[in-house]
């Protein structure tokens, strides 16, 4: 009989469960999307990164697990504070709290279990969707990768299911030891309590001094080595802590004194905003680092795939050298657009193991070749080679040109003769045809082909001739490095941006009573919309402005290491992208609190 | 000659109207309280009294008759003049005080003013001439969690009073009080009216309702019948009122 009571009090808040539910499968499929790569080994170890993600993935899953817990819990409390005041009454009537418990306790699972399920079929559609648009816009192929992956479906399903066996034991202990009256009655209690000036003022200070600590540890990097994580780590998760719970709350206070403040709704849209801050510190500060962590995965893991294009540039000038080039690949090469190519006449004596190039041709149109300048910063400088630079060896110019030479001869000695000499070698003349693509990115499939053929030609399988080849080689390490990267950068950030909106919807319930007044003593409608838009930004805007300081101080430890060069360029565009990601889930936020909390006027008729 | 502060002529509210089963809240409803004047209504739940009061407060319109609040007709105002109408002219006692509890004293007592958005030199002064009315000068500063019930039903008072609004709205202010809290906001009511502002209550609790000076009962969406206090000791009129329900509920 109960059961069926409880079944009806759901329906009768369906919108409220709908937001409750989607929420969960979200957060569900967030998991499952980061344990389709986690739990995949053969796509982890084997992929060029190797054993390295792995020790990134353990980290990421455990920062994800705790993520999950958090946002079940509050989900969970979204849940009970609807339910409170339906078990209240079932209480008063005399409902057993033992039959209460085990109702409280099934429910939770239940509805878990169901948007557990839902969730997974929607991470497994997302994880697909999702790898196929990055492995196309990256252009690179994920072997042993597949969406659908069994033991991720079983992390996921055993991880929640134990989150909300231990929810719904614990709202079983709530409840029983909530009297009924104070479950009818609960909500309309608040505990603001005005805090200390002294106190705040040593926790600002405090979280300021922890802050810029930790940022200066990362930048020296190079003499703190593996402490400045460690240090860094410790003193921006407590600084992070302190600067929410007390130089925001303070920032208000100042805003609050200030002359603005009597303007309209703004004493109550700041006083809302400084209770909220402090009322949601740990997942105020929580959102703020995991979005700097998932913004600083992308901006890494895009950073270096952006270094890929330079670090073939200075490999070499010429993307690709074809020795007496195929019809086939000719038509390949014609629809490379944007390209500089040379051709030099060749001719090989094999048994004295020379090459013979044509002088005039060498300095008509002279070979160009790349060489670093700053290896650390991958600056590099294209110059032109001089006949005398063949003579060496060692040099630059002839290097670069005996790698440009078919595999069986790259070992043969280069002779530049002159004309009438190369006419007189008694040998077969080949034309050693060199391409230089402007965009490689853009002919990467016609330079993919070309060099498949060529390996079938030669029956080698590591090709060296031309960039092209150091650039696919790159372009497998980075590339998944960027896949991992940009995914679990957007899983975070989904994670972390639901986590916020359901602590903050979970408020309406409380609001709704302080907006109905506020309508009553003479409020404007779009007075009311702008007070919410005003707080639910604040609450937005806060942890992203700190995650985005502390990626951009973060960021330091690469540029100081020399890892990543133009760092902060790639940091700029990331950041835009994920400004905007974030920001859909901020108007959504906005739109479900508005329609919550707004009293609905009555008067269009 | 005294003014009329709230008039109303042949109200009617439908709810539903188009659909197939309409309901009339209010079926033709006349009256009019005088300038000073402490207004009681009385009704049964389902009786129409809080859709008249909704109407009368600019919260919802009514489907035809017309309303006159200060000599304003309110009936045809858009929602954004309905909203400033309120915050200028109408007071309000809420159940619970509703009070903002992250606000000062003197921050919830400002607020229909800084809606206005009035200097802030004439908010402190309108603030302190409220709180001086009510006797709570002294507790400005404090946040509603350091007062006691009765306290924060004065600055709820004073809020209602801040902008001197030509009537204030009493919705079962005391539905969810306890006797002593209850009485107390009585008090206060009884205190500011005798400074010479309008009051309607709404209620069906005849206690609360011996404090008014006349009481009009309504049953079904029409005014039945109207009681005066006179000049009548309190203790008098609340045995009429509950003789009144009693036959008048039948």
């Amino acid at each position: 009989m109960l059961f069926k009571i409880s079944l009806s009090g759901v329906k009768a808040r369906w919108k409220d469960y709908l937001v409750l539910f989607s929420g969960m499968m979200i957060t569900t499929a967030i998991f499952y999307m980061f344990e389709a790569i986690s739990t995949n080994d053969k796509f982890t170890t084997n992929s060029p990164v190797g054993q390295n993600a792995k020790v990134v993935f353990i980290f990421g899953s455990i920062l994800l697990a705790i993520i999950t817990l958090v946002y079940v819990f509050y989900a969970n409390n979204f849940l009970m504070s609807m339910r409170k005041h339906d078990y209240g009454l079932f209480m008063m009537l005399g409902a057993k709290s033992g039959v209460i418990s085990k109702l409280i306790i099934l429910e939770t699972i239940v509805i878990g279990l169901v948007s557990t399920l839902v969730g997974i079929v929607f991470g497994i559609g997302v994880t697909q969707i999702l790898s196929d648009f990055l492995g196309n816009a990256l252009h690179i192929s994920l072997t042993n990768f597949s969406a659908f992956y069994m033991p991720a479906v079983w992390t996921t399903i055993i991880m929640f299911l134990v989150l909300f066996v231990i929810a719904g034991f614990l709202n079983a202990r709530t409840f029983v030891k909530t009297s009924a009256l104070q479950l009818l009655r609960s909500g309309q209690q608040s505990d603001w309590k005005q805090p200390k000036t002294s106190h705040l003022m040593i926790q600002a200070i405090l979280g300021i001094v922890l802050l810029a600590g930790g940022y200066y540890a990362l930048y020296d990097i190079m003499r703190l080595k593996i402490m400045a994580i460690a240090i860094g780590l410790v003193t921006i998760v407590l600084g992070t802590y302190f600067v929410f719970n007390s130089f925001f709350v303070m920032l208000l206070e100042w805003l609050q004194r200030s002359k603005m403040s009597s303007k309209g709704l703004n004493s109550f849209t700041l006083a809302q905003l400084k209770f909220r801050i402090r009322d949601y510190t740990k997942i105020l500060s929580v959102v703020s680092l995991l979005f700097a962590l998932a913004l600083g995965a992308i901006t890494v893991g895009v950073g270096f795939q952006n270094m890929v294009p330079k670090l073939a540039e200075g490999n070499g000038y010429y993307s690709v050298a074809l020795t007496n080039p195929t019809a086939k690949q000719g038509s390949l090469i014609g629809q490379i657009k944007g390209k500089s190519t040379v051709t030099y006449q060749q001719k090989v004596d094999s048994q004295t193991k020379h090459v013979y190039y044509r002088a005039d041709q060498l300095k008509q149109q002279p070979m160009k070749y790349a060489h670093f300048t700053n290896q650390a910063q991958l600056k590099s400088k294209v110059s032109n080679a001089s006949l005398k630079d063949f003579k060496d060896v060692n040099s630059d110019p002839y290097q670069a040109l005996s790698s440009l030479q078919a595999p069986t001869i790259q070992s043969y000695k280069i002779q530049v003769v002159s004309a009438q000499t190369f006419s007189q070698i008694n040998a077969k003349t080949n034309a050693l045809f060199l391409v230089r693509a402007h965009d490689m990115d853009a002919a990467s499939p016609q330079l993919t082909k070309i060099t498949e053929l060529q390996q079938k030609q030669y029956h080698v399988k590591d090709l060296q001739m031309g960039s092209f080849t150091m650039y696919q080689l790159l372009k497998g390490v980075f590339g998944s490095l960027e896949f991992m990267g940009i995914f679990l950068g957007i899983a975070f950030l989904a994670m972390l941006a639901s986590c916020l909106m359901f602590k903050i919807l979970s408020g309406t319930a409380s609001d709704k009573i302080r907006f109905d007044m506020l309508n009553k003593i003479g409020t404007r409608r779009s007075v009311l919309s702008h007070s919410i838009l005003a707080q639910i930004l604040g609450l937005f805007a806060l942890p992203a402005v700190l995650g985005i300081i502390d990626v951009a101080f973060g960021l330091q430890m690469f540029v100081q290491g020399h890892l990543l060069t133009s760092a902060y360029q790639t940091f700029g565009i990331t950041t835009i992208g994920f400004v905007i990601l974030y920001l859909i889930y901020f108007v959504v936020t906005v739109l479900i609190y508005s329609k919550i909390v707004v009293p609905k006027t009555k008067v269009e008729r | 000659m005294t003014t009329k502060i709230v008039e109303t002529e042949d109200l009617h509210k439908t709810y539903d109207k188009n659909s197939a089963k309409p309901y009339e809240a209010l079926k033709g409803i006349s009256l009019s309280v005088n300038q000073g004047e402490f207004v009681g209504i009385m009704g049964a739940s389902g009786s129409g009294k809080t859709t008249l009061l909704n109407i009368l407060a600019t919260l919802d319109q009514p489907t035809s008759g017309s309303v006159k609040i200060d000599g304003q007709d309110v009936t045809n105002l858009s929602a954004n003049q309905m909203a400033d109408f309120r915050s200028k002219k109408l007071g309000f006692i809420f159940q619970d005080f509703n009070l903002l509890e992250t606000l000062t004293a003197q921050e919830n007592i400002a607020l229909p003013l800084s809606l206005q958005n009035a200097k802030q030199s004439a908010i402190n002064t309108a603030v302190k001439t409220a709180a001086g009315k009510l006797g709570i000068e002294e507790l400005l500063g404090k946040y509603p969690t350091q007062l006691s019930g009765g306290q924060k039903q004065r600055v709820a008072a004073a809020r209602a009073l801040v902008a001197n609004p030509s009537i204030i709205f009493g919705d079962e202010p005391t539905g969810a009080l306890d006797s002593t809290n209850a009485r107390e906001l009585l008090d206060t009511l009884t205190n500011i009216n005798q400074q010479g502002v309008s009051i309607l209550l709404v209620t069906h609790d005849p206690f609360s309702a011996s404090f008014c000076k006349r009481i009009l009962f309504i049953k079904d969406g029409r005014i039945g019948d109207e009681i005066d206090a006179g000049n009548k000791p309190r203790n008098e009129f609340y045995q009429e009122i509950l003789e009144k329900l009693g036959t008048f509920e039948q």
